[in-house]
């Protein structure tokens, strides 16, 4: 499954791509919501590596906008069950995830997206 | 079960072709049978693993069934399976019948955000590699994948020194070159039930058997590869301490054999 969480790391890999190559753009995607067991403490140790307005700008794009635009200093239940749900609730199915700079396009089927480039196409 | 016999090969066509030909599209067909005798963790996975501060976030580079996958410490760490068969992750999707993070990719690219992740392992991947050059591309990978401050790395390779309990019979002969391992093509057999449909011989046989490459390592063989691999990215090998102000580094923190395998575990490190 893409989850927010795995989306939130890749970038585009395409040769000479290598500014605006992240986040990629989540294209005709299906989606479903599937309950997650919440870990708090995860989240509150993984809360500091995330690129936070990636994060956002992806979730509102999928029309979640549970998230504030800057990550609040003061951390409370509410704002980690919703971060959770974000990362770990929403999954993408099918569709695609393309390279904000380069347009190459990542395609998800049945949850997996293919990260694959031909040699000729990597840096 | 009958020892299985390993054949030597000489790789004679472009590596990325005979990668695809002889690591990729087995692996496809074999998937459902291989994976179903892929479930036990080798414990000095499970140990790297169960070290792990919480919070972690990892990358498993060729992930295979994904039977490390599960071994997240009940969601105290979290890790995204990689490899580069589609019917392998498909069995890792669900792996321990929970749904997991899996990206079909190689091993040799980096699709990620640099130093992305907190800890990585590649666990027998990188001796699916045909060629020295790209075996230690895939070393690089994971160095860069993992946070340049506090990385971790574990990297399993099937060796030429097998121990007594293995099932295989290994090609016996001097290296061509002394601490260079050896290329060889490992048989996996299909008995008639688990072949995927229609792979069966027209004349009713029984088995069918594909030969997967790899490459065996020699002892010294994956420290000398790691340290060829943090050289290229400027990276200094040892230790941390007494290291000199805005340095980067990778420490090898153990380099040893274990039942059949040769494994590294490294930690990168800098110094503002």
């Amino acid at each position: 499954m893409v989850r927010l969480v795995t989306h939130n790391l890749l970038a585009c890999h395409a040769k000479d791509c290598n500014t605006n190559n992240f986040p990629l753009v989540f294209q005709n995607v299906q989606l479903e919501i599937r309950e997650a067991e919440f870990n708090s403490d995860f989240i509150r140790n993984f809360l500091p590596k995330i690129e936070w307005n990636a994060l956002v700008k992806t979730a509102y794009e999928l029309g979640d906008t549970s998230l504030p635009q800057d990550q609040p200093e003061m951390v409370d239940d509410e704002f980690l069950k919703n971060l959770h749900h974000v990362l770990f609730e929403i999954h993408i199915i099918e569709g695609g995830m393309v390279c904000p700079n380069c347009k190459h396009n990542y395609p998800i089927s049945d949850g997996i997206p293919n990260m694959l480039l031909a040699e000729h196409e990597i840096a | 079960m009958a020892p299985k016999a390993v054949a030597e090969v000489v790789v004679d066509l472009d590596p990325e072709a005979y990668e695809t030909q002889n690591v990729h599209a087995i692996y496809d067909k074999i998937a459902s049978h291989f994976s179903s005798t892929r479930y036990k963790p080798w414990p000095i996975v499970t140990k790297f693993l169960s070290e792990l501060p919480d919070g972690w976030i990892g990358l498993d580079s060729g992930t295979g069934n994904g039977k490390y996958l599960p071994l997240d410490r009940q969601g105290k760490i979290w890790m995204i399976g990689l490899d580069r068969s589609i019917n392998l992750l498909k069995n890792a999707q669900q792996a321990g019948g929970k749904a997991r993070e899996v990206i079909l990719g190689n091993a040799l690219h980096h699709c990620w955000r640099g130093h992305a992740f907190d800890y990585a392992i590649s666990i027998a991947t990188i001796h699916h590699l045909a060629n020295p050059q790209r075996r230690m591309l895939a070393v690089q990978c994971l160095l860069r994948a993992v946070s340049p401050k506090h990385g971790r790395i574990l990297i399993y390779v099937w060796a030429i020194e097998q121990d007594e309990l293995s099932k295989r019979i290994i090609p016996q002969g001097e290296c061509k070159e002394v601490g260079s391992g050896k290329d060889v093509i490992v048989p996996w057999v299909l008995s008639k039930e688990t072949s995927p449909q229609g792979t069966n011989s027209p004349e009713g046989e029984e088995k069918q058997v594909y030969g997967r490459y790899y490459h065996m390592f020699a002892k010294g063989e994956l420290g000398r590869l790691v340290t060829e691999a943090a050289t290229g990215l400027n990276l200094i090998i040892g230790a941390a301490d007494g290291q000199v102000p805005s340095s980067e580094g990778v420490e090898i923190v153990q380099d040893s054999w274990e039942r059949s395998n040769y494994y590294v575990e490294l930690r990168r490190w800098s110094i503002p």
